[in-house]
């Protein structure tokens, strides 16, 4: 007893992590919502989806084209993964080396697993939000890997625009208050196309 | 100290008399008693529904002159069980001391737990009380100490109003255990398996895992101290007198306290077999080869440095393999705990082979870490295994095959009316 509680609690409660949403980058592309879940500085920041989701995190799969070393001081690398929908603009900085030296060692083009946190930022005050993602983890993968990433994403999608449809919780709510003109209807059209690309 | 509780239930004691009594009133004459001449919390609160009763002239309500023997029969403190003490409570209650625990602040002379047949009850003797030390393995009567309640655990203060007496008389008690999905915070008794051992998360950390019964499983800690031992994972123990802690609304328990007494036999601990399949989104440190306890019976993992939390340096470890990481289905991260032969096959990288690279290699263990790493980060898979608190202990895995009628399906539902 001479060890309190409360300490021991919080040493190793094992917390509940962000789960990885799979998103396409035609729809992660339309995010400009961003909010905080909470008033502590540690408290977590989600982009909103259009389909009504929110995501501090997610997974993603497909071909690495470019990348190019930025930053003198600063060594940073950004990215583009290709997906049967759009591009991805990643980015991994030296708050994770170890990303980092994964995308550095990655030759283009090559099948990338990216996990990473979406984030929304403006090049200026006047110019449209742009989504990147900043990486936690990246490395390469089979073609295999990256069909099975269009299924699984597809799915959720689906599955999204079907909860958008009928759905009244705050986010799909507060989807549909943010992104007025956005119809998620579309998003399967996509959804659709990333299927039909895959060759069997 | 808190008078309120007494203040209203002498207050509900008079409204059924049909007299309306302020509890601030009733609170200010006890508190006046008890802070001011010392009087015991009992004798208070008898003493001012007398007055009371005198006052609005209810004489059945009096309880008359004679002070009883012993306290007993007084409306304020009654003789308790102590599986029955409810916070708020003034009791008197005789139980045997199970634990001394070092005081956490001069402003405490002593603490433990006290039990009896039916329950154990943490304790706090405050300095100011007075009160005189009890000895590990005694009894006692304590008389009028008040049951509080911090963050829902209930403990016993003992303050100077309070009285102890050792009970000189040989008595026994068998402790009771209970089933792991019936305890709640406060002191409890098990009898279970030791089913997971983790990691130390912390240099004070003894031994840290899960302990399960034929009804759930629960986290137990035992943090360093002189004269404590780890308990053998596989083996079963009778644990008495375990501080049973809240946190986010999981339980979780303390064996500092406890008495522990391995058993024979076995358990069939309660733990669902569980399929999960996603994404593998993170590789721990932590994964690949690891050298482990070659003491019989120990088989921790060692660190860098061959060291054993429990047995120190240890030049003639073994090696094996293992990966954790997170299993991502992108709307649950699951946590899972490979095998060594699980992965092996998962990476087709054999224990032998990895044992080559770890001592061949120039980043020795590390190259270990990277090409497994590499061979796993990002892919899908199936596993099985049994699922306990969100952590799966992965007994078989396979890749995740791309299925064309799935794809099929898929088409046909993004293809539907629009
Ligand atoms: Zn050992």
């Amino acid at each position: 007893m001479s060890t309190p509680a409360r300490e021991m609690g919080r040493k190793d409660a094992s917390f509940e992590r962000e789960p990885a949403r799979r998103v396409f980058a035609s729809e992660l592309r339309e995010c400009r919502y961003q909010f905080k879940d909470g008033e502590d500085e540690k408290s977590p920041t989600f982009v909103l989806l259009p389909t009504g989701e929110r995501c501090n995190r997610i997974f993603i799969v497909g071909t690495l084209t470019e990348k190019q070393r930025q930053g003198e001081q600063n060594i940073f690398y950004r990215g583009r993964v290709v997906d049967p929908t759009g591009t991805f603009f990643i980015m991994a900085g030296s708050y994770q080396p170890e990303a980092m030296q994964q995308l550095a060692k990655i030759e283009t083009p090559a099948f990338v697993a990216v996990i990473g946190k979406p984030t929304l930022y403006r090049k200026d005050e006047a110019s449209t939000p742009m989504v990147s993602v900043r990486v936690e983890s990246i490395n390469i993968v089979d073609k295999d890997t990256r069909d099975l990433w269009v299924l699984d994403t597809a799915e959720r999608t689906l599955d999204r625009i079907e909860a958008f449809a009928t759905g009244t919780g705050p986010d799909v709510l507060k989807a549909k208050e943010q992104y007025p003109t956005i119809d998620p209807v579309t998003f399967r059209k996509i959804a659709y196309e990333a299927l039909a690309q895959i060759k069997i | 100290m808190d008078f309120s509780e007494a203040a209203d239930r002498i207050s509900r004691k008079f409204q059924k008399s049909g007299q309306t009594i302020d509890p601030k009133k009733i609170e200010g004459k006890l508190r006046r008693l008890i802070e001011e001449f010392s009087v015991q919390p009992s004798e208070a609160e008898r003493s001012v529904i007398n007055e009371l009763a005198k006052e609005f002239n209810i004489p059945s309500m009096g309880t008359g002159g004679g002070s009883g023997s012993g306290g007993t029969g007084s409306s304020g403190t009654e003789n308790k069980k102590i599986a029955d003490a409810a916070p708020g409570e003034w009791v008197t209650i005789e139980g045997k001391i199970v634990a001394l625990a070092a005081p956490a602040s001069p402003a405490i002379a002593q603490g433990g737990i006290i039990a009896d047949e039916s329950g154990a009850i943490r304790f706090v003797a405050w300095a100011k009380a007075n009160a005189p030390a009890m000895a590990l393995g005694a009894w006692y009567r304590i008389e009028s100490a008040v049951v509080d309640e911090f963050k829902g655990i209930a403990s016993l203060k003992i303050h100077s109003g309070s009285t102890i007496k050792e009970i000189e008389e040989d008595r026994t008690l068998m402790p009771t255990t209970v089933p792991i999905s019936e305890l709640h915070p406060g002191i409890g008794s098990i009898r279970a398996k030791v089913v997971q051992e983790w990691d130390a998360s912390h240099e004070r950390m003894l031994q840290s895992g899960l302990l399960g019964d034929e009804t759930g499983t629960i986290k137990f800690v035992i943090w360093k101290e002189p004269g404590k031992e780890s308990l053998t994972p596989g083996s079963v123990y009778n644990i008495f007198y375990s501080q049973v802690d809240e946190y986010n609304g999981r339980l979780s328990l303390n064996l500092n306290t406890a008495m522990i007494m391995q058993e024979e036999g076995d358990i069939v601990v309660s733990g669902g077999e569980a399929t999960v399949s996603g994404a593998i989104v993170h590789v721990a440190p932590g994964s690949g080869i690891i050298k482990r306890c070659p003491v019989e019976g120990c088989n921790r993992a060692l660190s860098r440095q061959n060291y054993c939390p429990v047995h120190e340096i240890q030049p003639k470890f073994t090696y094996d393999l293992r990966i954790k990481g997170w299993l991502d289905d992108g709307e649950k991260t699951h946590s899972i705990l490979l095998q060594r032969d699980v992965v092996e096959s998962l990476t087709g990288i054999s224990l032998d082979a990895a044992k080559e690279i770890a001592e061949n290699n120039p980043l020795g263990m590390d190259e270990v870490f990277l090409q497994m790493r590499d061979k796993v980060l990002g892919r899908y898979i199936t596993c099985h295994g049994r699922e306990i608190e969100n952590r799966v202990l992965v007994n078989k895995c396979e890749r995740v095959a791309f299925e064309s009628g799935k794809h099929t399906a898929l088409l046909n539902r993004a293809g539907g009316a629009s």
